[in-house]
C-alpha cells in the first residue's frame, strides 16, 4: 500500500555573504489530514497493526495518599475504554519487578468489549506494594511488544517515585533496548518523582513527559494520551537528511511542538545521508525541525543544495519517501539579501534557548546559586515574553517574581511549590509557533 | 491540408519532420504542415550538463544539483546564443546573479514582399516570484502572436498589443495553487520589435530598451523606448536629468511590467522608420546600465552588427561582463534593411555547453560557444553555398 504524502516546507534565508558557510533552515513537516471516507486515513491500515501497553506504578508509595492508586486504577480503566476494537493491548503493574496484570500470561489481548471488561476487572485489583525499578517495566514491555507483529507500538508509563530499586545503568540499558521498538509517553503523579529521569525515557522513546500533580487529573490525561495514540497512522517515520560532500551537520533539532535534539540519533542511511527517527505520525500532525549545516562556500552567484530533507517510512517493502524538501545556499554580494534574518529561524533559536535557560536556571536554583538562577530565569522570562510563549511565561511566574518581563528583570520567589517547579521543568521544552 | 501533394522541383531544403522538399519562402511544410521556421526561445529547452563541472560526479538530481557536491549545475539557460541570420541574440546570467532571469525569443518569416524578423526580450522582475519563469513564459507567448501576425499580414501595432496580452496571460498562468495571488506574482519587463522591409514596430512595458544604431553619415542613433521606471518617469516629467535620475537609489524600480497584478497597464507601441542603414538593438538593463548612450552603443556594435549580428551581440554581452556583469544581460541585434534570406547564415540555437571546462572561472561562467546539436531547421551539410564569410 502506498503511503499518503507528507508536505515538507522549508523556511530559510538561502542567501549567504561571500565566504559564508552557515546554513539554517526550519523544516515544517505535516502529515496528511485524516479525511472522512478514506479508510486508509480513518485509522491505521489494519488494527492488528497497533499495540498498546499501559504500565502502572504499583509501588508502596502509591498508597499515600490513598487516592493515588484509586485514581491510577480509574485512569487505566478509562484509557482501556479508549482502545479501539482490534488493537492489541496489555496492562503491566510496575514495582521493583514487572508483572503482566492483563492478560496475565504476558501476551497481548485483542481489544473488544469483553477483553476491555476483563482488563478493567484486573486493574481494579491492583494493590500498591513493593519498590520502583522502571528498567524492569520497560524490559517486560519490550519483550511483550517484540513477540507481537504490530508496527505501531506505544506505551503509557505512570510513576510516582524515583527509580530506586535498580542502578541508573540498568535503567539506561532498558531504555536503549526499547529505543526504536516502541514509543512511550511518561507521566509523573505527585511530586516525588524525578523530571530528568522520566525525560530521559520519553525523549529516547519519542514520547511526551508531563506532571500530573493531583491524582484526580490522571483519568483525563490518560484518555487524551490514548486518543492521540489511536490517531497514529504511519509508524517508524524518519527524517532523512542528505548533505553535500564536505558539509557538516551542526545540529538537527525538533523545535515544535517541543524541543528535542536529534543530532546524536543519526543512523547512516546511504551516501552522504543519515536518518533521524521521528516515531509515529497521526493525521494532520505538524512538526518543525531546525537544521543547521556548515557547507564549503562557493563563489558569488553560485548556488548549492545544502541539504535535501526527506520523510521516509519504513515499510515491509523497504523505505518509502513520503515527502521531500530542499535547503539551498546561494552566495550573493547583495547585503540586503544576505543579512536578512529568517523569522522562523530566529524564533526557534529563541525557543530552544528558552528551554535551555529554564533547565539551567532550575538546576542553579537547586544547587543554591541564586545569582545564576536569577540570571537564567530572567533571560527565560524575557524570551517567553518576546516570543509570545504565554504558557511558559505563566509557569515561570510561579517560580520568579517578574519585575520587568521585557528586560527579564526577576527575583527568585522565596517559597516555590514543588509541583510548580516540576511543571516548569517538564514543560520547558514546549514551544509556540511564530506569531502571524 | 494537402493529402497528396504534387511533386515539386527538387530544392536545397527538405522538411525536417517528413522530408518533403520545401521552398525557401515556405513558412510551413506543404506535406505535413510542420512549422519550418519556428520561433526560437532562449532557455526554452534547457540542456543540462551530464557531469558536474565542479567535482566530476555524473550523478545529477532531476532539479539540476550535483548529487555529490551539491552545486547547482550551469544550464544552457545561463548562456544562450541564437542566430537566425536576419537577426541574432545573446543572453547571459552575468557574474553576480545565480540564474538568468532574462529571456529572448527570435523568429523570422518569408513574405511575398520580403523577409520579416521578430524579437522579444523580457527581464524577470527580481522582487517577484519565479521571475525566470515569467520572462520565459512572456517571451514564448508573445513571439507566437507576433509571428502569426507577420505571416498573415495583420496590423502589427494591434498585434503588438495582443502579444503583450498573451504574455500577461501566460505569466498570470504561472501562479500556483495556494499562493496568494496578490503577493508579488511572477512579472517581467517586455520589449518587442517586428522588422519588415520598411519599418520597425516596437512595443514595451518596463525598462528593457530598444535603440536605433545608425550606420550612415547622418546616422542619428537614438534610444527608441522610454523606461517605465522611477528614473524614467522622473526624466519624462522633466524633474531630473537622466544622470541624476539614474543615481537615485530607487532609479531601477520598474513601474510597468507584464504580470497578473498590473492587468490594466497599456504597453507603449510605436512605429519607427529607420532613416538609413543601421541596426536595431533590443537589450535588458544588464547592458544599458553600463552604456546607456545610443551613439556609444552604435560605436561599439557597428559596423560588425551589419554583417554578423551574432558576433556583435556577443561583443556587447562581453562588454557588460567586463564592466562587472552585475545583472543578467541580453542583447538582440538586427541589421536594417533586413538582408534577403538567401544571404543569411544558417539559423542555429547555440546554447553554451554547460559541462565545459571544469573547476575554473569558465565553470562558474561558461563562455564556451560550442554549438549544440544541429538545428532542426537545416542540416549543417546543406548550408547555402553563398553564406557570407
Amino acid at each position: 500500500m502506498s503511503q499518503p504524502d507528507f508536505t515538507v516546507e522549508i523556511s530559510q534565508n538561502e542567501y549567504l555573504p561571500e565566504g559564508g558557510d552557515d546554513v539554517n533552515a526550519i523544516v515544517t513537516v505535516t502529515s496528511p489530514a485524516a479525511a472522512p471516507g478514506d479508510g486508509r486515513l480513518a485509522g491505521p491500515a489494519a488494527d492488528s497493526g497497533s499495540a498498546e501497553i499501559i504500565i502502572v506504578d504499583c509501588s508502596g508509595s502509591m498508597r499515600s495518599p490513598q487516592t493515588k492508586i484509586a485514581e491510577a486504577r480509574a485512569a487505566t480503566a478509562t484509557a482501556v475504554d479508549v482502545i479501539r476494537d482490534g488493537v492489541a493491548f496489555a496492562v503491566i503493574a510496575g514495582t521493583d519487578k514487572a508483572q503482566p496484570i492483563y492478560p496475565p500470561d504476558g501476551t497481548l489481548a485483542v481489544a473488544d468489549a469483553q477483553t476491555r471488561q476483563s482488563a478493567k476487572q484486573a486493574v481494579a485489583g491492583l494493590l500498591p506494594r513493593g519498590g520502583t525499578a522502571i528498567g524492569q517495566w520497560l524490559r517486560l514491555a519490550h519483550s511483550m511488544f517484540t513477540n507481537h507483529p504490530a508496527s505501531l507500538r506505544h506505551a503509557i508509563l505512570l510513576t510516582d517515585g524515583r527509580n530506586e530499586h535498580e542502578t541508573p545503568e540498568q535503567l539506561a540499558e532498558a531504555i536503549s533496548l526499547s529505543e526504536g521498538v516502541f514509543s512511550c509517553d511518561c507521566r509523573g503523579v505527585g511530586t516525588d518523582w524525578e523530571v530528568a529521569e522520566l525525560r530521559r525515557i520519553s525523549s529516547a522513546l519519542l514520547g511526551t513527559v508531563d506532571i500530573v500533580p493531583d491524582p484526580a487529573g490522571l483519568a483525563a490525561d490518560f484518555a487524551a494520551m490514548m486518543e492521540t495514540a489511536m490517531g497514529k497512522q504511519v509508524a517508524d517515520v524518519s527524517l532523512q537528511v542528505w548533505t553535500p560532500q564536505h558539509a557538516t551537520i551542526v545540529f538537527v533539532k525538533q523545535v515544535a511542538p517541543v524541543v528535542e535534539d536529534l543530532t546524536d540519533r543519526r543512523v547512516a542511511s546511504g551516501p552522504q545521508a543519515g536518518d533521524y527517527p521521528t516515531g509515529a505520525w497521526g493525521g494532520g500532525e505538524s512538526r518543525d525541525y531546525h537544521l543547521r549545516i556548515r557547507v564549503v562556500p562557493a563563489g558569488i552567484g553560485q548556488q548549492m543544495l545544502a541539504a535535501r530533507v526527506s520523510l521516509v517510512a519504513t515499510t515491509p517493502s523497504g523505505p518509502e519517501v513520503l515527502g521531500r524538501g530542499n535547503v539551498l545556499a546561494t552566495w550573493t554580494d547583495d547585503e540586503a539579501l544576505s543579512t536578512r534574518i529568517n523569522a522562523n529561524v530566529a524564533h526557534y533559536t529563541g525557543q530552544a534557548e528558552l528551554a535551555q535557560v529554564i533547565q539551567e536556571g532550575l538546576e542553579a536554583r537547586k544547587a543554591g546559586d541564586e545569582d545564576l538562577a536569577t540570571a537564567k530565569l530572567g533571560r527565560a522570562v524575557a524570551l517567553a515574553e518576546q516570543s509570545g510563549n504565554e504558557d511558559t511565561a505563566k509557569l515561570l511566574a510561579k517560580v520568579v517574581d517578574v519585575v520587568d518581563a521585557a528586560t527579564g528583570t526577576v527575583r527568585l520567589k522565596k517559597k516555590v511549590d514543588d509541583a510548580d517547579e516540576m511543571a516548569l521543568d517538564t514543560r520547558s521544552t514546549k514551544t509556540v509557533r511564530t506569531r502571524k | 491540408m494537402t493529402s497528396d501533394p504534387d511533386p515539386v522541383p527538387a530544392a536545397d531544403v527538405t522538411c525536417p519532420s517528413c522530408g518533403w522538399p520545401v521552398g525557401p519562402q515556405d513558412n510551413f511544410c506543404e506535406a505535413c504542415r510542420a512549422e519550418l521556421a519556428p520561433a526560437v526561445v532562449s532557455g526554452e529547452d534547457p540542456v543540462q550538463a551530464t557531469a558536474c563541472p565542479f567535482c566530476q560526479s555524473e550523478q545529477i538530481t532531476p532539479d539540476g544539483y550535483c548529487e555529490s557536491c551539491g552545486r547547482k549545475l550551469p544550464s544552457s539557460r545561463d548562456h544562450t546564443e541564437i542566430d537566425l541570420g536576419l537577426l541574432a541574440g545573446v543572453t547571459d546570467r552575468g557574474l553576480r546573479h545565480h540564474r538568468n532571469e532574462d529571456a529572448m525569443a527570435l523568429a523570422t518569416a518569408e513574405l511575398p514582399d520580403g523577409p520579416a524578423a521578430v524579437a522579444v526580450v523580457c527581464d524577470g522582475v527580481s522582487s517577484t516570484r519565479r521571475p525566470d519563469e515569467a520572462s520565459l513564459a512572456a517571451s514564448q507567448a508573445a513571439v507566437q502572436v507576433l509571428l502569426a501576425a507577420v505571416r498573415t499580414g495583420h496590423d502589427l501595432i494591434e498585434a503588438s498589443r495582443d502579444a503583450v496580452s498573451a504574455a500577461r496571460e501566460a505569466v498570470a498562468g504561472l501562479g500556483k495553487p495556494g499562493e496568494a495571488a496578490a503577493l508579488d506574482p511572477p512579472s517581467a519587463t517586455f520589449v518587442s520589435a517586428v522588422l519588415t522591409s520598411e519599418a520597425v514596430t516596437l512595443c514595451w512595458l518596463g525598462d528593457s530598451r530598444a535603440y536605433w544604431l545608425g550606420a550612415g553619415p547622418d546616422a542619428a542613433s537614438q534610444r527608441l523606448t522610454r523606461d517605465d521606471s522611477v528614473a524614467g518617469e522622473m526624466v519624462a516629467a522633466g524633474l531630473l536629468s537622466e544622470a541624476d535620475a539614474l543615481a537615485l537609489p530607487q532609479a531601477h524600480v520598474v513601474t510597468g511590467w507584464v504580470g497578473a497584478d498590473l492587468s490594466g497597464a497599456a504597453p507603449h507601441v510605436t512605429r519607427f522608420e529607420p532613416p538609413g542603414p543601421g541596426a536595431l538593438l533590443l537589450c535588458s538593463d544588464g547592458l544599458w546600465n553600463y552604456q546607456p548612450e545610443a551613439v556609444k552603443l552604435a560605436g561599439q556594435a557597428l559596423p560588425g552588427a551589419l554583417s554578423d549580428p551574432l558576433a556583435a551581440a556577443s561583443a556587447l554581452v562581453s562588454f557588460a561582463l567586463e564592466c562587472g556583469g552585475m545583472d543578467n544581460v541580453t542583447v538582440v541585434l538586427a541589421p536594417f534593411p533586413l538582408r534577403p534570406a538567401h544571404s543569411a547564415g544558417p539559423p542555429a540555437d547555440r546554447p553554451a555547453d554547460p559541462s565545459a571546462d571544469p573547476a575554473t572561472d569558465l565553470a562558474d561562467h561558461p563562455e564556451s560557444h560550442e554549438p549544440a546539436a544541429p538545428s532542426a531547421r537545416l542540416d549543417p551539410e546543406e548550408k547555402p553555398a553563398d553564406e557570407p564569410a
